[in-house]
């Protein structure tokens, strides 16, 4: 996304990020998943902070989040792959989400994963935080447009502003579930009843 | 895509403000399009000038104010439409609040019809009068409703005894009998003798000033 996004030196990486071996895969398990909590969490922040929705491996492999350059350390693309599908999996609580899941087969096969939905909240989340946003401004049984939501001047101090649309409409559906919400009208034009 | 008609909760109207904000919108992005547009030109105009093209220069200004012209028309169109988008909205809740009014009334009036209506509750009223009045009437040929002033007094009697009773002996505070003799509210002879004396006195001194001169 290209918002108006801050710059990337904006990201204050923790301090794990530069010590040398967390840029080795580890091999001792329990290790390991310490490591990948460590990096789920600073690609977490560094997404959070620059408003990086849906994360395209190849384009961020020689960002600073990927490539140390002080330490002169980086990853490969099968290993940040890794990360992504541990933070993907149930151990590492669903912190991402393959965005072509469908269609690349079975689960492990990494040949065809390259972007990744990047939740540092997942949709369930996203669902209270936007419906907190509809109770304190009194929208409830109001239409509001999808636009409106993610680029209307109403929210652009929400943390939602900007929200990529397939993580808004993923959101959505878990509101519809809930009775929260209705969605209505022609497909690309959209407007959203909330209850 | 979402389109489910299973809950009818989506009326016409939300529809039709739908349509108005999706209006909106569009106007929105178009005024986001028009002013890069603008800046555009603006960068055009002064390129064109850096490499001594003024015609170029000033064809790309001229485009870039009539976009401006344009941006400043869709501000007037926004505003109508949010206006009007603003109006039915109000009155959505104008008519909510028409529904709750006549709901109201409604209950209101169902609440009185079971009432019966002011002659029944008169005809109550007037009943329960005569009713209280026939009571007492019976009690009073009985006679067995009033009691002596003297039972009355007996009453009283018992009751303080309770009272005093009820007051444990280490919880009552034990104060000082109020006096029975009469308090002395005249000025005590001796008082009064002081007095005399001094005015005397003064009478005396004032004498001998006066014959004295």
């Amino acid at each position: 996304m290209s918002q108006s996004a801050p710059p990337a030196d904006a990201v204050v990486f923790p301090k794990s990020h530069s010590f040398p071996p967390f840029w080795t895969i580890q091999r001792v398990p329990a290790t390991r998943q310490t490591q990948f909590k460590h990096w789920s969490n600073t690609i977490q922040l560094y997404c959070r902070t620059l408003k990086i929705w849906r994360m395209n491996l190849s384009d961020h492999l020689s960002s600073p989040l990927f490539h140390n350059y002080k330490l002169d350390r980086w990853l490969e693309l099968e290993e940040a792959q890794m990360i992504l599908e541990w933070m993907a999996s149930e151990e590492g609580s669903k912190r991402a989400e393959w965005v072509n899941e469908s269609s690349s087969g079975k689960a492990g096969d990494l040949a065809g994963r390259t972007t990744a939905w990047i939740y540092w909240r997942r949709p369930e989340e996203w669902a209270d935080v936007i419906m907190d946003w509809i109770d304190s401004t009194g929208q409830k049984g109001s239409v509001v447009t999808i636009h409106e939501i993610t680029q209307g001047e109403a929210t652009t101090s929400q943390e939602f502003h900007g929200m990529d649309p397939d993580i808004l409409e993923k959101t959505l559906q878990i509101l519809i579930k809930r009775g929260k919400a209705q969605i209505f009208g022609a497909s690309g034009e959209q407007g959203v009843k909330f209850f | 895509m979402g389109n489910t008609s299973s809950t009818p909760k989506i009326s016409a109207q939300d529809r039709a403000i739908l349509d108005m904000k999706l209006q909106r919108d569009k106007l929105q992005k178009y005024q986001k399009r028009i002013s890069i547009l603008t800046d555009r030109e603006t960068q055009i105009a002064k390129e064109c000038l850096a490499r001594d093209q003024k015609a170029k220069a000033l064809l790309a200004l001229r485009r870039k104010k009539y976009q401006e012209s344009l941006l400043a028309k869709t501000d007037a169109q926004l505003e109508q439409l949010q206006r009007l988008t603003s109006d039915v909205e109000f009155a959505a809740v104008q008519k909510d609040v028409m529904y709750g009014l006549q709901q109201g009334t409604a209950v209101l009036k169902q609440i009185h019809a079971e009432m019966g209506g002011i002659e029944k509750v008169e005809r109550l009223l007037e009943e329960n009068a005569e009713a209280r009045a026939y009571q007492k009437e019976i009690t009073d040929m009985l006679g067995g409703g009033q009691l002596s002033n003297q039972d009355e007094d007996e009453v009283e009697d018992e009751l303080e005894a309770m009272e005093r009773e009820l007051l444990a002996p280490e919880q009552r505070v034990l104060l000082p009998n109020v006096p029975v003799t009469e308090v002395d509210t005249t000025v005590s002879s001796e008082q009064l003798s002081v007095r005399e004396r001094a005015k005397a006195r003064e009478a005396r001194r004032v004498e001998e000033e006066l014959l004295a001169a």
